[in-house]
């Protein structure tokens, strides 16, 4: 358990965290998200690329400029299949599949979730820590919020998003009501 | 024999009638406060009985004896010894070999409001989270197992990485919570 700032020695914690361990995920989570997300895009481009090769195995005698056309156009929904997989899911949930999967999650530092501009930039990011055969994700082994290159260049933080049941939610929530009922009134700072 | 008598018995009246009717009128006239006194008097006693059963139902006592009849061990042998007995599972039978229950559960399942209120138990969050809870019970065994020997080796790592370039291990940063 950590306890938050204000919770003395001795006395009841205000707050508690509930998992042990820093909130943010490091360098192997991360690395096993993003293994997974690449495996659902890659499955789905293969079926896809699959279908597609099927059906154009049925005209055999296409001339070679339209295979090139054909191909360019393949070439160019995967990259817009690739860049739309991360940046709805990051603009949406914060969680791609791999993420939610290993219970992590995008925000910006403020924890608001990130918009569709700041999901691209950031994708734009891990592009440029992938190509130097993943430099970039090392900062998250150094830096004190487990921030790889991407997260900086867009301003993101990955944090740790537990999912909770239905009675830790509502555990949670009344938690929360109790906190609040306790918490004394603005203005009224004691004696 | 009845004819001869009735006839007698006519004869009779048909001659006194006038008399007979004066005196039950005056017997009528006679009674009549006494019928309105009876007619309060059973009004009375009435409401007396409707008091008296009132307050014998609001009463503790009632539900004391009530209580007590229903926990008694006496009561309780006598309702497992008629339940368990012949009769009770002829009264069963009969209720079956009637055709009632199957009557019963014919109309239950043409009622829509009976569909309806399945629909309405099969979407509420609960039942739907207890369906998704058990459907991925297994996988989600292995997704926890997975996540929690990743955090191990995020701290791991980290830990090596920071020895390899003689840095101090990282403090305990305090951030977001995502619990809260």
């Amino acid at each position: 358990m950590i306890s938050l700032p204000g919770s003395a020695a001795g006395a009841t914690p205000a707050v508690t965290a509930p998992e042990a361990g820093v909130p943010y995920p490091g360098l192997v989570t991360r690395a096993i998200s993003f293994a997974m997300d690449a495996v659902i895009i890659n499955l789905v481009a293969i079926i896809v690329g699959v279908g597609a090769g099927l059906i154009l195995s049925l005209l055999h005698h296409l001339p070679s400029v339209v295979k090139a056309i054909l191909a360019a156009i393949g070439t160019v929904a995967y990259i817009l299949w690739l860049v739309g997989y991360f940046v709805v899911f990051w603009s949406t949930t914060g969680q791609t599949p791999g993420a939610r999967v290993m219970q992590i999650k995008v925000e910006t530092l403020d924890g608001d979730p990130i918009k569709p501009k700041r999901a691209l930039i950031r994708w734009v990011g891990v592009l440029l820590a992938s190509l130097p055969l993943f430099l970039g994700f090392l900062p998250v082994l150094y830096d004190e919020k487990r921030r790889a290159f991407q997260d900086r260049f867009a301003g993101t933080v990955v944090i740790n998003a537990p999912a909770m049941s239905m009675v830790e939610a509502r555990r949670a929530r009344k938690r929360e009501q109790y906190l609040a009922a306790k918490r004394p009134p603005p203005g009224e700072t004691g004696a | 024999m009845a004819n001869s008598g009735d006839h007698t018995n006519n004869s009779g009246p048909r001659v006194l009638r006038p008399l007979t009717d004066l005196g039950s009128r005056a017997a009528a006239s006679t009674l009549r406060p006494f019928g309105g006194v009876l007619n309060a008097a059973a009004g009375a006693g009435m409401t007396l009985e409707r008091r008296a059963v009132d307050r014998v139902l609001s009463s503790d006592e009632l539900e004391r004896v009530l209580t007590a009849a229903i926990d008694s061990i006496q009561v309780q042998a006598a309702l497992i010894n008629a339940l368990s007995s012949d009769a009770a599972k002829r009264i069963i039978d009969g209720l079956f070999d009637s055709g009632l229950i199957d009557r019963f559960l014919e109309r239950l399942l043409a009622s829509d409001a009976l569909w309806h209120m399945i629909d309405e138990i099969a979407a509420s969050p609960a039942v739907t989270a207890a369906i998704s809870q058990q459907g991925l019970g297994f996988a989600g065994q292995t997704a926890d197992e997975v996540r929690d020997r990743s955090r191990k080796a995020d701290d791991w790592v980290e830990r090596t990485a920071r020895r390899l370039i003689h840095r101090q291990p990282r403090p305990l940063p305090i951030g977001p919570d995502p619990s809260m």
